[in-house]
């Protein structure tokens, strides 16, 4: 297996990178730097934070690109050859966060030569983790949105349920009042009709709503989101609590859970290459 | 070797293979013919598995691996790469021990007469040779089962008889192999079964052999027309064809060509002639998807 996995990376990764769209990614990396780096920033936390950003949205691009070649129809002799269509998945999100990773750590040494912080050695081991952990989350949540992998609505549900956490995050105060609400003006409209026996539960679940329902709602919305505040937190101190040494790998357990969600839509729906 | 049960696959609206129940017999050369849009390539990516039936099931025997070797249909490559190097890949992808990758290349290469090209580049090829390259990719790994659809296809005659003598040594081999084609004197040279589709669905199904000898038509030809013994010839078998001044007699009715005559003698036909014919595979072709 690793040696087909191995195989497939070398060819996505060659076909790439001899292409336009490769040379593209390079310019597009330097001309990053150039806008990031343009003063001289000391700040470590500036240097992990701007390229953790970078690292991040060139893997969701990246493995847009590559999932685009490995969608063609010259591939079908490649595809037939594989025991588990998962392997072919696999070199795909492996071949995009190798390349990630590389034009990252690209933009970091030019940054840490020219115009960027010094680090210690203690603050660059710390690093490479953080950046990994959100350049293979941004790749698995790139499967999902490539044609390669989508099946049917599944990329409306995903990036629906992602959409709808994200402003569940910074508006679930005026959602869960909002909500609470309606059931009040369900149960008086009960009331109204006589059915005194649903008013009382449904003004109790409002009120419930409104403020226990609402915490609770917080709690699970900040638990699905602690890993990124920690990490970002922890670049800004410029170095990792107990806790929030462990968002990198929580952040893995998420990124890997929506592989095996990519992994199960693509070994199961029907491939219609592009010719 | 594979056992297609009563599969149905549509896209959207349209049904590109209904209902349809195959046999696939280890060591045959299976053609399959139909007008475009019959459901041969749907049939052929259902086999491959790029495709999951909506209904039915497909059952293969437990094969080594790699199981198949796929030539699809049209001729796409990755351009830039060499053709040894392209091979090397395929060979790598298919568990052949990197030691012995090369080897098998050239094997590969030297079975469809392509050495001289193993380092000119896959966009420098000419058809003849993509053609050539697809069937060398489906070798790769020694695959028990082909699927090659329509391998000779733009090809001219010099390129239509090398894929067919490829072919041929692959049944030799005794590969099981599954082609589409439109060049019917391919398959009448090279398939030992044939199966007709059109609409997703198998019109005819037989061995090649059986096919073309044991079809067989004869024709009589009288000198006026047989219109007062027309309803009394019918009536005989329905495999009696009256025409103007033409009978034909198809298949089983071939054995009531004394009977026939004798009724045409005494009705005071004259015979201008009797002749006994083997059908084509056009013929067969044309009345399967007429």
């Amino acid at each position: 297996m690793i040696q087909r996995v191995a195989t497939l990376c070398r060819y996505l990764t060659t076909s790439l990178l001899f292409s336009l769209t490769g040379v593209i990614y390079l310019i597009g990396t330097l001309v990053y730097y150039w806008l990031a780096f343009q003063q001289p920033s000391p700040e470590v936390s500036y240097f992990v934070l701007v390229i953790g950003l970078f690292g991040g949205a060139v893997t969701f691009l990246l493995t847009l690109s590559i999932a685009s070649r490995a969608n063609q129809a010259i591939n079908f002799p490649l595809l037939v050859r594989l025991p588990s269509r998962v392997e072919y998945l696999a070199a795909v999100f492996l071949t995009a966060v190798t390349l990630g990773l590389m034009l990252q750590i690209l933009v970091g040494l030019i940054a840490l030569l020219h115009n960027g912080p010094s680090l210690s050695l203690s603050q660059a081991v710390e690093i490479p983790p953080v950046w990994l952990a959100i350049n293979i989350l941004a790749a698995a949540l790139a499967l999902h949105a490539s044609e390669l992998v989508t099946a049917g609505w599944s990329r409306v549900y995903l990036y629906g349920a992602l959409a709808v956490l994200l402003f569940l995050q910074s508006n679930h105060s005026q959602v869960m009042s909002w909500i609470g609400g309606r059931f009040l003006a369900l149960g008086n409209w009960f009331n109204g009709l006589g059915i005194t026996a649903l008013n009382f539960p449904l003004r109790n679940l409002a009120n419930w709503l409104s403020v226990s329902g609402n915490d609770w709602l917080a709690r699970i919305i900040a638990f699905v989101f602690w890993p990124i505040q920690a990490i970002t937190e922890a670049s800004m101190n410029g170095y990792f609590s107990r806790a929030q040494a462990l968002a990198p790998a929580v952040l893995l357990l998420y990124a890997t859970i929506i592989f095996m969600l990519a992994a199960d839509l693509f070994a199961n729906k029907d491939l219609h290459l592009h010719e | 070797m594979i056992e297609v049960d009563r599969v149905t696959k549509a896209f959207y609206t349209v049904v590109a293979v209904n209902d349809l129940s195959l046999d696939v017999p280890e060591g045959e050369v299976i053609g399959v013919l139909g007008p475009n849009g019959a459901g041969k390539t749907t049939l052929f990516k259902l086999l491959a598995g790029f495709l999951k039936p909506d209904k039915g099931r497909i059952r293969a025997k437990r094969l080594q691996w790699p199981a198949i070797g796929y030539k699809p249909e049209r001729l796409l490559f990755p351009n830039q790469m060499r053709v040894l190097a392209y091979l090397e890949m395929i060979a790598a992808l298919s568990n052949i021990n990197s030691r012995d990758i090369r080897r098998v290349v050239y094997d590969s290469l030297s079975r469809v007469n392509l050495l001289d090209a193993s380092q000119k580049q896959i966009r420098d090829c000419s058809k003849g040779m993509r053609q050539r390259l697809g069937l060398a990719q489906a070798l790769i790994g020694d695959p028990p089962l082909l699927i090659l659809d329509e391998p000779s296809n733009g090809l001219d005659p010099d390129g239509q008889a090398t894929i067919a003598s490829h072919i041929q040594q692959l049944r030799q081999m005794g590969k099981t192999i599954l082609l589409s084609s439109h060049q019917l004197h391919e398959v009448t040279q090279v398939c030992t079964h044939l199966i007709i589709m059109n609409q997703g669905q198998i019109l005819y199904e037989r061995p090649m052999a059986e096919a073309l000898i044991e079809q067989p038509h004869a024709l009589i030809r009288v000198n006026q027309p047989l219109a007062p013994v027309a309803a009394l010839l019918q009536s005989l078998h329905p495999e009696v064809v009256v025409q103007e001044q033409e009978i034909m007699l198809n298949n089983e009715a071939m054995g009531l060509r004394r009977q026939v005559l004798s009724i045409l003698l005494a009705a005071g036909y004259d015979i201008l002639k009797v002749e006994q014919q083997r059908v084509t595979l056009a013929e067969i072709y044309a009345e399967a998807t007429r």
